[in-house]
């Protein structure tokens, strides 16, 4: 089923409505954000100057920093007491990213969690249980919102006490189980030592996980652990929380609901826009957004963009699983490597769990990367050779895939850091003297 | 006769073993002999209990890496060299020892010798030929 007439739109329809919507918002940012007026003049434009989509690529990138600079509300385009709903980043340092909503940006945002849930298959047959920390974190509120308008019935678990999660989830009949991929493992980690057996008994049907990145090899993981159905989806809180795109049952990408949202992709490097299919970092404007709008948001998210038309039936944009961000690619001896490709070498490697830690440091003038699994598979304590070989293996393994030398430590089973919400997997300890 | 051994992943660090054998305990079970090797990471604790069926469902329920494999057990003869002969028939019959321990029961006064070989049918074998007592029970 899908949602909304916008998902099936014409392209030559919806760039028509996506002029509009940008003229309306460069207008809106430069009459009533200081920061966009001041960004403008500097480069000499006038909204007026805005004529094409291709007039996008003129206008200024916004970072993260934008926001921070003008904390908490500098950037906001209407005043407080139109303001609904207040949320915040999970900022690990300093102040936090603030964001806002009209009544109209929430009407948006529901609706477009509305779209997201619809295409991961949940309807109002359904019971979802919110397993986010409910709280500044869009994730939890935001899917609430949706949920509750496609007619699920929604419990609002939060997330933490996991096993009264997994009593809750037997208990309500549960079908639809919303949180991080992380967390989700590790719910199915203790629902397994509870003598649940997930697909016995539970009712689970849908995984729609987000919050964080993940890998098609999580996916299998999370789908083999839980017997359900899983779809990732995609967000962040600046451009309103999740439910910017979202996987349809055709698990081709996530499809982008552009008539609120311009994606670009470019180079993170030179800052030019690449052309459609090129891996770079995903850049969006907002264009409906009251309270906050943005102007080309570099989300630091590593994609491509893919437009042909999904077997779905949805003509939106599709972006590729977030391959990596620029903060988080680590240089590893002067080679690049993203957490999620290591984090694919290990799934793909028996005898493990899903849980792990990559540790970086310095030795000397060199990188050293050391990283700590758990094993799972005790047909390996024959003897300590088979525990050395299973090293070996997942050592070579990164070698060969990725270039980078790794020394892997074997921990028992449970002992490794869970996550709640969004997973700490990199301990970077390189700047730390 | 193979005797079931249980064998459990444990990582060097302080407790670990506590942490084995504090589950056997919980669950009632006894442990006949206990073997631990030198090792810098991790290790693999070889135990020989009561009741190894319900002591690795126990230990698995309780999130242990174990599993139960086959080993065998002699009483050698109570004379100077018994040993090196055990040694000895394994080794000349192309019988690999991948790992021995040996222990004491109470109220006996020669110690059991368990190891595991690289064949062990064969090494059961040869020592009933050689009339060498494996021990039935524990």
């Amino acid at each position: 089923m899908i949602w909304s007439t916008y998902e099936t739109m014409a392209r030559d329809q919806m760039e028509k409505l996506q002029l509009e919507r940008l003229k309306q918002t460069v207008r809106r940012v430069y009459d009533h954000v200081p920061h966009y007026r001041a960004k403008l003049n500097e480069l000499g434009i006038n909204p007026e100057d805005i004529q094409s989509l291709e007039d996008l690529k003129k206008l200024p990138l916004t970072v993260k920093n934008d926001l921070r600079d003008n904390y908490p509300f500098g950037l906001f385009a209407v005043p407080q007491k139109e303001v609904v709903r207040y949320h915040a980043s999970s900022g690990t340092t300093g102040k936090p990213t603030v964001v806002g909503y009209t009544k109209n940006d929430m009407e948006t945002w529901t609706e477009l969690i509305a779209r997201i849930v619809t295409m991961a298959g949940v309807s109002a047959e359904d019971t979802a249980q919110v397993s986010f920390g409910y709280g500044l974190f869009t994730g939890a509120f935001g899917l609430h919102q949706g949920l509750e308008r496609v007619g699920a019935s929604v419990i609002p678990i939060s997330s933490g006490n996991t096993e009264k999660q997994i009593m809750i989830m037997q208990d309500f009949g549960t079908t639809a189980l919303i949180g991080t991929p992380s967390y989700a493992l590790h719910m199915a980690e203790v629902a397994k030592s509870m003598g649940i057996d997930p697909k016995k008994d539970l009712k689970l049907k849908w995984g729609l996980f987000g919050g964080e990145g993940s890998t098609e090899a999580m996916r299998r993981e999370l789908q083999d652990a839980w017997g359900i159905f899983v779809t990732e989806n995609y967000g962040m809180s600046e451009l309103i929380g999740p439910g910017v795109s979202g996987e349809c049952k055709a698990l081709c990408g996530m499809h982008i609901s552009e008539d609120h949202f311009i994606p670009e992709i470019i180079d993170p490097e030179t800052l030019e826009v690449l052309p459609p299919g090129s891996v770079g970092e995903l850049v969006i404007t907002t264009v409906t957004k009251e309270a906050l709008p943005l102007i080309r948001y570099r989300t630091k998210d590593i994609t491509s963009l893919h437009y042909e038309t999904c077997d779905c039936g949805r003509t939106t944009v599709r972006m590729a699983k977030i391959q990596g961000r620029t903060d988080d690619m680590l240089i590893l001896g002067g080679v690049n490597v993203f957490p999620s490709q290591i984090e694919e070498v290990l799934f793909n490697t028996e005898g493990i769990g899903p849980h792990y830690q990559i540790k970086v440091f310095k030795k000397g003038y060199l990188d050293k990367i050391e990283i700590d699994v758990e094993l799972i598979d005790d047909n390996l304590l024959e003897s300590f050779g088979q525990l050395e070989a299973l090293k070996q293996t997942i050592r070579s393994r990164l070698r060969t895939v990725l270039g980078i030398d790794a020394k892997i430590h074997l921990h028992e089973p449970r002992t490794l850091a869970r996550f709640e919400g969004k997973a700490k997997r990199v301990i970077d300890m390189r700047e730390v003297k | 006769m193979l005797i079931d051994q249980l064998s459990v992943f444990v990582e060097n660090r302080h407790g670990a073993l506590a942490a084995v054998t504090d589950a056997l305990y919980r669950y009632g079970v006894d442990i006949r002999a206990i073997a631990v090797f030198d090792t810098t990471e991790f290790g693999i604790v070889r135990i020989v209990v009561d009741k190894p069926e319900e002591a690795l469902k126990d230990l698995k329920a309780d999130g242990f890496v174990a599993k139960l494999s086959k080993v065998i057990a002699v009483e050698p003869i109570d004379k100077p060299g018994s040993l090196n002969e055990l040694f000895h028939i394994m080794g000349d019959n192309g019988i690999n020892i991948e790992y021995i321990y040996s222990f004491v029961m109470r109220r006996r006064e020669m110690p059991y010798v368990v190891f595991k070989t690289d064949n062990q049918e064969k090494a059961l074998q040869i020592l009933k030929d050689k009339g060498l007592n494996t021990v039935v029970d524990l």
